[in-house]
């Protein structure tokens, strides 16, 4: 170790590196026994067979768990399902989040802290507590979706909302949307308040106005926040646990199944903890490369 | 002229129907709260006919108020322990050129992407052979941990910003880094620290996962796992349920509504 090396503030390191060592120490404690120990032993774990009451009894079994994954219709179901979900989020949150932004930003004028509000509002509120609401909308006999429907004399679905595998992940969408959309539309409005004044007069000279303005010159701008967006909706998307659980349970018949719910569904009630360490190891390679992606962005950034 | 109108009408049109998407919900639940369950079954969309508090006591007497505490003493002491932890190691980042630095940040933008359920079933037996399962810590330590990257990150930028003059003149004065960093790094930290706890807290007073397979008990239960409770053993006592729901939000609205300028910046604060 060079004695004299100077840290940014310009004086000797080694005076202070025991003060940098505590500093520094809890965080990585923290951090390498609750998540990095883990996601090793998830990696071991997953060629291994065992149970919650054999915790300790392992068994080798090679990359059978990955073979039983691969052939799981199950698993791919959950997975795809993950993959509508990134999507749909995309479309439904960062999509209309930036309507609602640019709206709020330079469409009106009156009401726009009343709006932010209102549509802001979900977010504090409990998934769980969401989820449970969003039951009661969709239960056929007493929800007001159906009877709302009947009320105006249209159909509604035979297998109720949630019972009807070709919906039922878009009416789990609709719920996410419900609470994610305001959260979007903010980190969004940040961004566009941001953008001076002066561009759009230049805009508006070289005649751009309205819609026009904001597709050609605010959007460019904004380019980095709509990029961050788009990722912490597509990592929240692999997150999605709640809604999937309190609306339908991954139900009917495992067709809104996620990889969430999956790897609980084997992990603590199946009791299959190898099989969902498997299961784990896909989501953590696919959060890897999408933590890969917000490294790069924030450096652009 | 008119097609400025046209255009006006849209936007007002969209934010007020995105408006009533959002509030119905809460109307619902509101409403349903009030009414009988003989009200609920022969008019869904009417309303209450008289205001009807029993549901409230009902759901109280269920035991919400021992989650709610629960869900109270989990995110304070995670909380707490968050924002010290990762303000300390974020100032190293941000400060000093330690060889490691580079390394350390690269391990936090990956602890940030990895999401609880990716080690799920390890979590379960490391918090199982701490002797920690069915105990608050329980959930305390991980979600401590699960928290510290994103707020390390968000502590970093901060720092990254803030004028080094006042560091100098300590470090003149015969200063150590512990000192500089509690007497003078963290009194000025204010806004960075709200807008960290806020997050943090909103984060953690939801959480459902680690909880749900951490706390299997009822006396330790947080408030989303007591909701979960209610709706399994009412199934269609729904305005029982939504009285419970009631009383978990109101709380957490009411702060929402006095605190929103410092919600909105902590949250927009991420994009940056």
């Amino acid at each position: 170790m060079n004695k004299t090396q100077t840290n940014s503030i310009g004086f000797s390191l080694s005076s202070d590196r025991v003060s940098v060592i505590i500093l520094l120490i809890p965080a990585l404690i923290f951090c390498t026994i609750f998540i990095f120990i883990p996601a090793f032993w998830a990696i071991v774990g997953s060629f291994y067979s065992y149970g919650m009451t054999s915790l300790n009894d392992w068994k080798w079994v090679g990359f059978d768990n990955y073979i039983k994954a691969s052939q799981d219709e199950f698993f791919w179901i959950a997975l795809k399902n993950n993959f509508i979900i990134v999507f749909a989020s995309i479309v439904l949150q960062v999509g209309v989040g930036t309507i609602l932004a640019a709206i709020l930003d330079r469409g009106i004028k009156y009401g726009k802290v009343i709006f932010r509000t209102i549509i802001f509002t979900p977010m504090v509120i409990s998934s769980v507590a969401v989820s449970i609401i969003w039951l009661l909308i969709y239960d056929p006999n007493f929800g007001i979706l159906n009877n709302i429907l009947i009320a105006i004399g249209l159909p509604t679905p035979s297998m109720g909302w949630l019972g009807d595998p070709d919906i039922s992940i878009w009416m789990i969408m609709i719920v996410a949307g419900w609470q994610n959309t305001g959260f979007m539309m903010v980190l969004i409005l940040a961004g566009l308040q941001g953008v001076s004044k002066e561009v759009y007069d230049a805009a508006e000279i070289d005649g751009a106005t309205g819609v026009k303005a904001f597709w050609y010159i605010t959007l460019p701008m904004i380019r980095n926040i709509i990029i961050v967006a788009i990722l912490i909706t597509t990592i929240g998307a692999f997150k999605v646990f709640e809604f999937v659980y309190v609306l339908t349970q991954g139900g009917p018949s495992n067709a809104t199944q996620v990889l969430g719910t999956y790897i609980y569904l084997q992990a603590f009630n199946l009791l299959h903890m190898g099989y969902a360490n498997a299961l784990s190891v896909v989501l953590l390679v696919i959060a890897l490369i999408l933590g890969w992606f917000q490294l790069k962005a924030s450096r652009r950034a | 002229m008119s097609k400025f109108k046209l255009a006006n009408i849209f936007a007002y049109g969209f934010v007020t129907l995105f408006s009533i998407y959002v509030l119905l919900p809460i109307i619902v639940m509101i409403l349903t709260t009030f009414k009988t369950r003989r009200e609920i079954f022969l008019e869904p969309l009417g309303l209450p006919g008289q205001f009807n508090f029993s549901s409230f006591e009902k759901a109280l007497s269920i035991g919400l108020g021992g989650f709610i505490f629960n869900s109270f003493l989990v995110s304070l002491f995670s909380v707490i322990l968050i924002v010290i932890i990762s303000g300390m190691a974020a100032y190293v980042l941000a400060r000093i050129d330690f060889r490691i630095n580079r390394y350390v940040y690269l391990l936090i933008v990956a602890g940030f992407a990895i999401p609880p359920a990716a080690v799920l079933v390890p979590l379960y037996v490391t918090v199982s052979n701490l002797g920690l399962l069915n105990s608050i810590y329980g959930v305390v330590m991980p979600l401590t941990a699960f928290g510290i990257p994103f707020t390390v990150i968000l502590f970093y930028a901060f720092f990254l910003d803030f004028p080094r003059e006042v560091e100098e003149a300590a470090t003149i004065d015969g200063c150590s880094k512990m000192q500089i960093f509690f007497r003078i790094i963290i009194p000025l930290s204010g806004p960075a620290i709200a807008s960290a706890a806020i997050f943090q807290t909103v984060w953690i007073w939801n959480e459902f996962l680690l909880a749900l397979i951490m706390l299997t008990s009822d006396e330790v239960k947080t408030l989303p796992l007591g909701l979960m409770k209610l709706r399994g053993e009412w199934s269609s006592d729904w305005p029982s349920i939504m009285a419970g729901l009631t009383i978990a939000i109101l709380p957490v609205l009411i702060v929402f509504l006095i605190f929103q300028k410092y919600f909105v910046r902590s949250l927009a604060g991420l994009g940056k």
